[in-house]
């Protein structure tokens, strides 16, 4: 008879990894075996968590049809199963997982996809934060504001790809016409939530560069310093109004 | 406490219509990992709770782990301190071994030692939450050689000692004992009726399996995607009988229905209750 954790450790090898050895000698094995009643088990764990990771990845499910997404997802639930029971926040590294799945190699933009989709899920269900208004950055000196630490809306995720991924994205949608041209080069996003709806759009290569310096929390120097190097044409008072005004900074912790 | 209603599990595809339409339901029931970020999912609920009871009903504990429900003990006591629902309850499971979360409600060997690690689990649950848990027993696919404590008995036990509640799944009791072999009537006979504080309703679906006894042919499987059974609808009347008009709920999660499905289930389920509590009064 085993304990219970080893009856536990058991049923997950069971389960994950289709070896009944440690488990099976401990189920009743009447009528119907105890394979097949583990069976029932491992299939709605599956299923829910397939399920769960087409609710996530909707685009990339089409992109390579349903049947091959499920032997994806099925692959990578084995090796990378759940840490924790909530689903909105399972298939994090999924994308990287795509990007090294032998099958997939052919579609070397797929993982930029699934990146794309991930930033969405990640903002729709991002905290609450409120934002930060406009009268607590005038009351800073100019050396103050230099240390500065700014903060993004935890729904704010910027997104950079090789490939056309918004282009992608919008092909796919229902009425669009399913053509894309991959020659049309890089996406630089801002993936954010502005009230309950994800949004996403293109920024100049300056105010990216900018923004993905605050979102790593590189102080307001670094930051200018890194736009700058995009494009020596970059403005920072234009910049902190457009912050401010679209609503993007949000309070210090 | 809810008044002695019949509540419906809220379901994304419904909670829109929900907030336009306001229907008379006695109280809704959601899933505490569905609400654990923040965004418009979190939002509706803010707004609707402040119309009706709501209950937390939680799949992640792992209360019946060796390992312990670890840090999702924390998440959920944060949820429960701002939503202030009216009743919160979990079951009698695992799924999390090895630092793994396997994503379902799974089984446990009714032994004195796993009774033990839930007494410890439900009881370090009720001393962060402060309050009491109801514990809703599972739908079972398998049973254990070493598993000498009837289902019924163990959650009694488990009641006794920590003080907790009981959430009776009756849909649950009755695939259980399909599938386990077992009498559904005389599972709920055993349970003890002070310590249940709520019901739950659902439909399951009859699957053919390749069995090497005829007479296990079939396994019904808890998929809460059909009508609530008649057999189980007649397992509630008579439960009522000896549990008292207590908080019922359907729950609807595969093929969700339109929302007037649903409600015309739970209304179902009240017309029972309002007659149960006719017979308690007279």
């Amino acid at each position: 008879m085993s304990s219970l954790r080893e009856l536990q450790a058991g049923f997950r090898a069971a389960l994950l990894a289709d070896d009944e050895r440690g488990v099976a000698p401990d189920v009743v094995d009447d009528g119907l075996s105890a394979s097949a009643r583990l069976a029932v088990y491992r299939h709605h764990v599956f299923t829910t968590l397939t399920a769960a990771l087409e609710a996530t990845y909707p685009v990339v499910c089409r992109l390579v049809d349903r049947r091959f997404f499920g032997w994806v997802a099925d692959q990578y639930v084995r090796v990378r199963p759940p840490a924790g029971p909530c689903l909105f926040e399972y298939g994090a590294d999924f994308p990287e997982f795509v990007a090294a799945f032998p099958a997939c190699a052919h579609l070397p933009w797929l993982a930029d996809v699934a990146r794309l989709e991930w930033a969405m899920n990640a903002a729709l269900h991002a905290p609450d934060a409120p934002a930060l208004e406009p009268e607590a950055l005038r009351a800073l000196d100019p050396p103050a504001l230099a240390r500065l630490t700014l903060r993004l809306d935890p729904s704010v995720t910027l997104l950079a790809s090789r490939w056309p991924v918004d282009a992608i994205w919008r092909a796919i949608q229902a009425g669009a016409d399913g053509v894309v041209d991959l020659e049309q080069g890089q996406a630089r996003l801002e993936v954010r939530r502005l009230g309950d709806d994800v949004i996403y759009r293109a920024l100049p290569a300056a105010t990216f560069a900018f923004r993905a310096a605050l979102a790593a929390r590189r102080t307001l120097e670094d930051a200018v310093e890194q736009a700058l190097d995009a494009d020596p044409a970059f403005g920072l008072a234009g910049e902190i109004r457009a912050l401010l005004d679209e609503r993007v900074l949000v309070r210090p912790e | 406490m809810h008044p002695a209603g019949c509540g419906i599990g809220l379901r994304a595809p419904h909670v829109t219509e929900v907030l336009e339409r306001r229907p008379a339901v006695a109280w809704l029931e959601v899933h505490a990992e569905n609400y654990m970020g923040g965004g418009p999912a979190r939002r509706a609920l803010e707004r609707l709770r402040a119309d009706y009871p709501v209950s937390v009903h939680g799949v992640g504990l792992s209360l019946g782990s060796a390992e312990g429900p670890a840090a999702h003990l924390e998440r959920l006591a944060r949820l429960v301190e701002r939503l202030e629902p009216a009743l919160v309850s979990e079951h009698l499971s695992w799924s999390v071994t090895g630092g793994t979360y396997l994503n379902h409600l799974l089984p446990l060997p009714y032994t004195e030692e796993a009774l033990e690690v839930l007494c410890a689990h439900v009881t370090r649950a009720q001393e962060r939450l402060g309050r009491r848990l109801l514990v809703e027993n599972p739908s079972g696919y398998l049973r254990f050689r070493h598993s000498p404590i009837p289902e019924p008995e163990f959650l009694s036990a488990l009641a006794r000692r920590t003080g907790c509640g009981l959430l009776c799944d009756i849909n649950n009791v009755y695939v259980t004992c399909a599938n386990l072999g077992g009498d559904a009537a005389a599972w709920l006979d055993a349970l003890d009726p002070s310590a249940v504080g709520e019901i739950h309703l659902a439909g399951h679906a009859v699957n053919d399996v390749d069995g090497e006894d005829a007479a296990r042919r079939t396994i019904l499987i808890d998929d809460h995607g059909s009508p609530v059974a008649d057999a189980v609808w007649r397992l509630f009347e008579g439960a009522l009988g000896r549990f008292g008009t207590i908080p019922t709920l359907i729950e609807w999660d595969t093929d969700v229905p339109p929302l007037e499905v649903l409600l015309a289930e739970a209304a179902k389920a009240q017309r029972r209750l309002d007659t149960g509590s006719d017979v308690v009064a007279a």
